[in-house]
């Protein structure tokens, strides 16, 4: 790895603009910062990667004052800050683009960007002002912004854009972005890759975070990797490769998610046919989706988030209603049956979002064990809760799946993401389901943790399981699938070949550079 | 693939038949989160004594006198009896409240809701005559159906058309209020200068208890008060519907992942709790009015709110903020002889929710910080970060 070298605290007096200098954070509970060093020079775009989980989003909070280290510092242009709110980042200089859009829709342009620090003269606003100084940063930046456009009629990449014209009109010198591509489409990402060198040009220093490595690479100067909340090193992106970049991001190996035995059986588990859903606005979010899972076969999902899958999920789940189309379980229709009935049918889900979706936070692991199983064996007995048994059970599941906790009686929320994930992931395998619904099932766990998903997931698959499997993490997807579709706006449109696909023929499938069979 | 060789794991406490009840209480109740559970309310309570204590003191009045004072009121029979039945009825409306807090729903409407089963269930009384036991049930049912009813329109308006329950609930209260009016007009006599329903022959009555010393009798009520609160402790802490009320409070996105029918409970909630609150006007309509007038008492419903949040929507809470409340509602009588006003006691009410609010968060939170810590400790063996065997 000659294009990886150790994370050394930059020479002193070189031109940086923001400088991480031995910083911890300690959270109860969670992976948090411990003795992280970055240097950024000025005028560049400066990427840190690292897992879900492994302290990114932590570390910003700090540079943007939502969270204040324990031990270490923050130099911006060689002197140290201590930030205590984001209004004190903001004043220093250093603003944020969020990875979810903080927009008013029904305000246009203008109104978004000076919502919070309005120009005003003797309290009555200067709209004419902000907008000349719009006018001004949209050239400037190449940003193309209508300033009287309403944001509720602009498209993501647009959007986004108004977001960076947001904290550029409050003076930013240094941006931060976090995870920007994920909602973005292949053009898109193009344009703000566009914008950022643009950025750059004028001077301005932008962290890029992101755990798309090939992007990292075609956009950053430098490259700082994260992992369990460490440093680990650098990387200049002309030289190392993607691979070297997933190696430093995950350890010295790459735990492999393979699945190589032939499980499927003939019998059809699970028939999509024909499912389309619109959005309120009739836009057809689904058309047309049509597929089978058999008995023993894991069934994955490529694709950038938001084309779609969400909504299958919801679908399959019965959470969201649908405009029109078919699913049978087992040779039944389920089309019109409760999430609760379906759940009684047999189906597990585990949710993309484990804390929101997945689990009562204030309320006991064993409470947690009955969430979405309070119809079935061993957690009742008639109309009643069966607290004992429930209580064994959970024993069982944080036994057999390894749930790192002192007890039962523990809140959900006092455990690590991962444990978390564990005990959910145990709590679907429970009770024989036919069909798991695994939307992220490994997003931000540990390595270790990932891996123990991994293997109970094809223990279950090997005793006839069906799984329908959406990842963000390709390599997983590849691993575990035994057939792979690639979705893109809502249609299925390339299969691939798990056997032989590689992650990059996957990942500009996904983009719609290719269609028909990938591999 | 091999999975890597399992680090230590912290002991599980062991299976629960190696131990014996107490040991296993301990476990499942260790002395810290009692003492957690009862710092709040006790603190609270300290903390408005002592700020009605600064109130009087700048007033010029002897803090010794207004608490024996008071004190040595709530042990007279007649206002001890006063004060337990003032409590019951308390009870039942924190505990039609409690049931929709439970799901994070707010219904303010109680006080409407039990002026119209009151009448209801009045007027039905009122028209029956013999019966035997019915007499009464068929009493308790009108009450319970008529508050239900009046519940289910802002449940309905809930869950079909979106509509704020606490709006709803606050209009539906001064709609009651002249609906109940008119009816009373219409269904009523007059009697002297007052308008009331027909009175409950005796087969629709429930006897009181005697207490020595008194003349005034505990409601009979009682009995249905407190199988009220058992009823609702065994729904809720038992039952796989008070569960899904639970999961639905904690967290509605991952109740409707786990199959919950969130607009079902919802209204279900709010027709369990207008019935409920149907029955907070009847211990005094039974018990000893026997007739629904305009003088009937008012503002149960909304010391009920007041009362769920001091008990936390516990059984058991809800019986000891009541009294509490009765206690200084009833015990303030006294106090005007002494020249002292009585509205100190409302006062201390007062001061006592806003201070238990409060600290209910603060030691939620400092509750969860501290599990956290102790979950942290507990597992900080090291584990191996990235070694794994690949195959």
């Amino acid at each position: 790895m000659a294009a990886v070298e150790l994370a050394e605290s930059s020479a002193p007096g070189a031109d940086l603009a923001i400088q991480v200098v031995g910083v911890t954070k300690r959270f109860p509970g969670v992976i948090a910062n411990s003795d992280v060093n970055i240097s950024v020079r000025r005028g560049t775009v400066h990427a840190i990667v690292g897992e879900n989980g492994a302290g990114k989003s932590t570390l910003m909070k700090m540079l943007y004052g939502m969270q204040r280290p324990d031990e270490g510092e923050i130099r911006i242009d060689g002197a140290a800050v201590a930030f205590h709110s984001p209004a004190d980042a903001i004043a220093a200089g250093v603003g944020m683009v969020h990875q979810h859009f903080m927009l008013a829709d029904n305000f246009t342009v203008l109104e978004n960007i000076i919502l919070g620090s309005e120009p005003s003269s003797a309290g009555v606003l200067n709209f004419a002002a902000a907008r000349k100084k719009i006018r001004d940063l949209s050239t400037t930046y190449g940003l193309e912004l209508d300033p009287d456009a309403l944001v509720e009629n602009l498209g993501v990449g647009d959007r986004q854009r108004v977001e960076i014209a947001k904290v550029l009109y409050r003076g930013a010198r240094l941006l931060i972005l976090d995870e920007p591509t994920a909602v973005l489409v292949p053009q898109e990402v193009d344009e703000l890759f566009d914008n950022l060198r643009e950025l750059k040009s004028e001077g301005l220093t932008i962290i890029f975070i992101s755990h798309k490595l090939d992007e990292v690479i075609s956009v950053a100067d430098d490259i700082t990797v994260i992992r369990r909340g460490k440093t680990v090193g650098t990387a200049d992106p002309k030289t190392v490769t993607s691979r070297q970049l997933a190696e430093m991001m995950v350890g010295s190996e790459l735990p492999s998610p393979e699945t190589r035995s032939d499980t499927v059986q003939d019998k059809v588990v699970l028939s999509v046919a024909g499912l389309t859903i619109q959005d309120s606005d009739g836009r057809a979010v689904l058309s047309d989706i049509s597929f089978d899972i058999h008995a023993g076969e894991v069934f994955g999902i490529a694709g950038v988030e938001g084309n779609g899958q969400g909504e299958l999920v919801q679908a399959l789940m019965g959470i969201r209603s649908i405009n029109s189309g078919k699913i049978s379980l087992n040779g039944v229709d389920i089309t019109r049956l409760s999430t609760r009935g379906r759940r009684v049918a047999g189906v597990g889900y585990i949710p993309e979002d484990r804390q929101r979706q997945g689990l009562l936070l204030e309320a006991s692991l064993w409470e947690n064990r009955i969430l979405g199983h309070s119809d079935s064996e061993p957690n009742i007995r008639g109309p009643l809760i069966d607290r004992a048994a429930a209580r064994r059970d959970t024993e069982r599941i944080v036994r057999e799946f390894d749930v790192r906790t002192p007890g039962i009686d523990v809140a959900a929320l006092a455990l690590s993401g991962g444990n978390q994930q564990k005990l959910i992931v145990g709590r679907e395998l429970s009770g024989r389901p036919v069909l798991l619904i695994a939307a992220q099932p490994t997003r931000g766990v540990d390595v270790g943790a990932q891996a123990a998903i991994w293997d109970h997931i094809r223990q279950a698959r090997a005793s006839g399981l069906s799984v329908l499997l959406i990842s963000a993490d390709l390599d997983e997807l590849i691993g575990l699938s035994d057939t792979l579709q690639v979705i893109l706006r809502g249609r299925f449109v390339a299969t691939a070949d798990p056997a032989t696909v590689t992650a990059e023929e996957l990942g500009s499938a996904m983009t719609g550079a290719s269609t028909g069979a990938v591999a | 693939m091999t999975t890597p060789a399992p680090d230590p794991i912290p002991a599980l406490p062991s299976t629960p038949s190696d131990l014996s009840l107490v040991q296993r209480l301990r476990q499942r109740y260790p002395v810290r989160t009692i003492v957690l559970a009862l710092i709040a309310p006790v603190g609270a309570v300290i903390f408005a004594i002592a700020a009605s204590a600064l109130i009087l003191a700048l007033g010029g009045h002897n803090l010794g006198d207004v608490f024996t004072t008071m004190w040595k009121q709530a042990g007279k029979p007649t206002q001890f009896v006063n004060m337990v039945n003032q409590a019951m009825i308390y009870y039942l409306s924190a505990v039609a409240v409690s049931i929709g807090f439970r799901m994070n729903l707010f219904n303010i409407g109680v006080e409407g809701q039990y002026g119209m089963a009151a009448l209801g269930a009045a007027y039905v009384g009122g028209q029956i005559t013999g019966g035997g036991p019915f007499h009464i049930v068929i009493e308790l049912i009108a009450g319970m159906v008529v508050g239900a009813a009046w519940a289910g329109i802002a449940g309905i308006l809930k869950v079909t058309r979106g509509v704020s329950e606490v709006i709803s609930t606050i209009m539906l209260n001064a709609i009651a209020i002249n609906l109940g009016s008119y009816l009373l007009h219409r269904l009523g006599t007059t009697s002297g200068n007052n308008i009331q329903t027909k009175t409950i022959s005796s087969s629709g009555r429930i006897p009181g208890f005697a207490y020595s010393g008194t003349q005034t009798k505990i409601y009979g009520f009682l009995i249905i008060a407190v199988l009220v609160g058992v009823g609702y402790w065994f729904l809720i802490t038992r039952t796989r519907f008070g569960f899904r009320i639970k999961a639905t409070g904690l967290n509605e996105e991952a109740a409707v992942a786990s199959g919950v029918n969130v607009k079902r409970l919802t209204l279900i909630a709010m027709l369990m709790s207008g019935a409920i609150a149907g029955l907070v006007g009847l211990p005094a309509l039974l018990g000893q009015s026997y007739t629904f007038s305009q003088t009937a008492q008012s503002g149960l419903g909304f010391a009920g709110i007041g009362i769920a949040l001091l008990g936390r929507n516990s059984p058991i809470g809800m019986a000891l903020a009541a009294l509490l409340w009765s206690f200084l509602g009833q015990s303030a009588n006294q106090l005007d002889f002494i020249g002292v006003p009585r509205e100190i006691a409302a006062i201390m009410q007062g001061v006592i929710l806003l201070a238990v609010v409060i600290a209910y968060e603060l030691v939620r939170r400092y509750r969860l910080v501290l599990q956290q810590k102790e979950v942290a400790a507990r597992l900080r063996t090291p584990g191996p970060t990235t070694e794994l065997a690949v195959s």
